[in-house]
């Protein structure tokens, strides 16, 4: 308790320059933490997201699979279209359950001045598709009809029963329906048949991608290398195939912050080492004096070694304090740098990861320390009576 | 109680020897009061030390309660210092995150002793500041923090107090003071030995050892 108290008093003495240290530490344990935390939360709610769409496989027209991934799980635009000819062709298949057209679009809305995203469905097919909603109202029983998100129509002050109308195309709906907030992407959509969208978009066959489930996950593979082989000029591209691309870039993404973070802290350990070899020298007198008095040189080592794991232990405190404090800006950041990002909150707080990076700044705090310990305890008591 | 013959020390620095002390014989016996005087280099520092048990002699022999000390191993000597020997310096060296209470404390926690609130706290009443136990240093003036110090060279019960000058950081009359309070620790049946630039202090204990050049002459 005594030694805690001297190892404070002498960071305390130089307050500027333990402060900056400690900014180092807490600097290094902040990027540390986040990267840890995101991680995890990233994959827990890609997993979390993946399982909430019922289709098994997606059938695209060929491009690049991320842009796949990004519309399986948020309708992001593709400017190719897939004939709808190869819904015949899916649905003849042996063990499908169902299978349906999605055709996602911008659709310009002047009396809003905004664009507004439309994503073409089967009404028919809706709950399906998307078993975890929940709707306030009906699902459109016919091609005037649709279902808003719950940003969309927050956003403009839409209830059920209300009409939208885009002049523009000649069209205008009923609001039959309203998703109730799911915290996803999903909020900021407007549903419509496809039919209507098809229309609307002057695509009468096209849709941006086919969903399919089938009867037996297990036969997944048959399924879709017989597709692959029946009809050319399409991707087919599993849920488990984005889950694993999305997977492996986020862990990349991972190991590269983590470089970044562990070249930070080194150089935040050799800020701590020499704040505390400064100290070191500075106090040789009353250190020499502490060993007069009778202090053996193991208490001196400890002293000093608890005044490094003080400092990094406060680092690493502030540091995850403002990681926790910033994480809606780092999820932001996160969202931008990724194709795709789970909704919600991403870094939930983690107790084991919380713990683990404090853990490792006061491993930190113990490496850098034990120089200027050893340093310490070899000072001669006869430093206390010099001159 | 502690026993000098023809201690020598000798300071090396590259080639060049140095010698502080010079053969000095010395006895100082349980209770007295002696002080240590003489001109800047002249060696009473280097005598301290070794009185002290902060380093060995070069040559020559020491005797602490007939145990001879220039052979023994720095842990051995840790444990003489704690155990027998208090120590009262110039700059005082008050823990400024500590308060007063437990800057007297000190020595015990480092000796790994068991702290008896009631021992400390007549020791500080002995140096008069059993109204500033909760203070801290920077709330005391220097013969304050002085008196402080003192007490902690008491909290080990030691058998001898060296003290290096003791009121060189002190005015006139805190000086005045301090040596007052030596002289009642003297009375009490402490062994003082006090080193000092202050010729009219020095005049007042028991003893005066004046060194020249690493050599005791007559007082
Ligand atoms: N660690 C050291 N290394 C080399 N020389 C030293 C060392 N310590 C002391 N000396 C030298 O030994 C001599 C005696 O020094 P010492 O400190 O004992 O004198 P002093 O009487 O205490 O002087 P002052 O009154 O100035 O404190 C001096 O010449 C000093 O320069
Ligand atoms: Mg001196």
């Amino acid at each position: 308790m005594v030694f805690l108290r001297l190892a404070f008093q002498n960071l305390n003495r130089h307050r500027t320059r333990s402060l900056l240290a400690l900014f180092g530490i807490a600097t290094s344990v902040a990027v540390l933490f986040s990267i840890l935390s995101f991680n995890k939360g990233f994959e827990k709610g890609l997993a979390k997201e993946l399982e909430r769409t019922g289709i098994h496989f997606m059938v695209v027209p060929s491009g690049c699979p991320h842009e796949v991934a990004s519309l399986v799980l948020h309708g992001s635009i593709i400017p190719k279209y897939l004939d709808l000819a190869v819904m015949d062709k899916i649905t003849i298949l042996e063990g499908i359950e169902f299978a349906s057209p999605i055709l996602v679009a911008q659709l310009p809305n002047p009396a809003q001045k905004r664009v507004d995203l439309v994503y073409g469905i089967e009404m028919a097919k809706l709950l399906q598709l998307k078993p975890h909603w929940k709707i306030q109202g009906a699902v459109p029983k016919d091609d005037t009809e649709i279902i808003l998100g719950a940003e969309m129509a927050g956003h403009q002050g839409l209830k059920v029963g209300d009409t939208v109308a885009y002049p523009n195309v000649n069209a205008s709906f009923r609001v039959s329906g309203i998703l109730e907030k799911t915290g996803s992407q999903d909020d900021a959509f407007i549903y419509m048949p496809v039919k209507a969208a098809q229309a609307i978009f002057k695509r009468p066959s096209g849709a941006t991608a086919v969903g399919v489930k089938v009867k037996d996950p297990a036969l997944l593979t048959t399924i879709t290398d017989g597709l692959a082989e029946q009809v050319p000029g399409i991707q087919i591209v599993t849920m488990n195939q984005v889950m694993s691309s999305i997977s492996t870039l986020a862990a990349s993404a991972k190991v590269l912050g983590l470089s970044v973070a562990i070249i930070a802290i080194l150089v935040s350990a050799v800020g701590v080492m020499n704040a505390m070899l400064m100290s070191v020298f500075e106090r040789t007198q009353e250190i020499g004096m502490m060993r007069a008095i009778g202090a053996p040189r193991s208490d001196i080592f400890r002293i000093i070694l608890v005044e490094g794991m003080l400092l990094t232990m406060a680092g690493g405190l502030a540091g995850i304090l403002v990681s926790v404090a910033g994480n809606d800006l780092i999820g932001l950041f996160v969202r931008r740098i990724m194709p795709y990002a789970p909704a919600g909150s991403m870094a939930r707080f983690d107790a084991g990861i919380a713990g683990a990076s404090l853990l490792f700044a006061v491993l930190v705090g113990v490496c850098s320390g034990v120089y200027p310990a050893w340093k310490a305890s070899r000072i001669q008591p006869i430093e206390a009576i010099k001159g | 109680m502690i026993e000098l013959r023809g201690v020598e020390k000798i300071y090396r620095r590259g080639a060049e020897e140095l010698h502080a002390l010079r053969g000095i014989d010395l006895d100082i016996a349980k209770g007295e009061f002696l002080s240590i005087v003489g001109p800047s280099g002249s060696g009473k520092s280097s005598l301290l030390h070794i009185l002290g048990c902060l380093d060995r002699p070069t040559k020559g022999t020491m005797k602490f309660d007939d145990l001879n000390v220039e052979h023994m191993s720095e842990t051995e000597l840790d444990g003489i210092r704690s155990r027998k020997i208090g120590f009262v310096f110039q700059q005082f060296y008050l823990m400024p995150g500590l308060s007063v209470f437990d800057n007297v404390t000190l020595p015990k926690v480092f000796s790994r002793q068991k702290i008896d609130v009631d021992k400390i706290a007549s020791l500080i009443a002995t140096v008069g500041l059993h109204n500033r136990m909760k203070h801290f240093p920077n709330q005391l003036s220097g013969g304050e923090m002085q008196r402080v110090a003192i007490a902690r060279a008491l909290a080990n019960d030691p058998e001898i107090v060296l003290a290096d000058e003791p009121t060189g950081n002190l005015d006139t009359l805190n000086s005045e003071k301090i040596f007052d309070l030596l002289r009642s620790l003297h009375r009490k049946g402490y062994t003082i030995v006090m080193v000092t630039h202050n010729n009219d202090l020095a005049s007042r204990a028991d003893r005066t050892v004046l060194l020249k050049d690493g050599l005791q002459t007559a007082a």
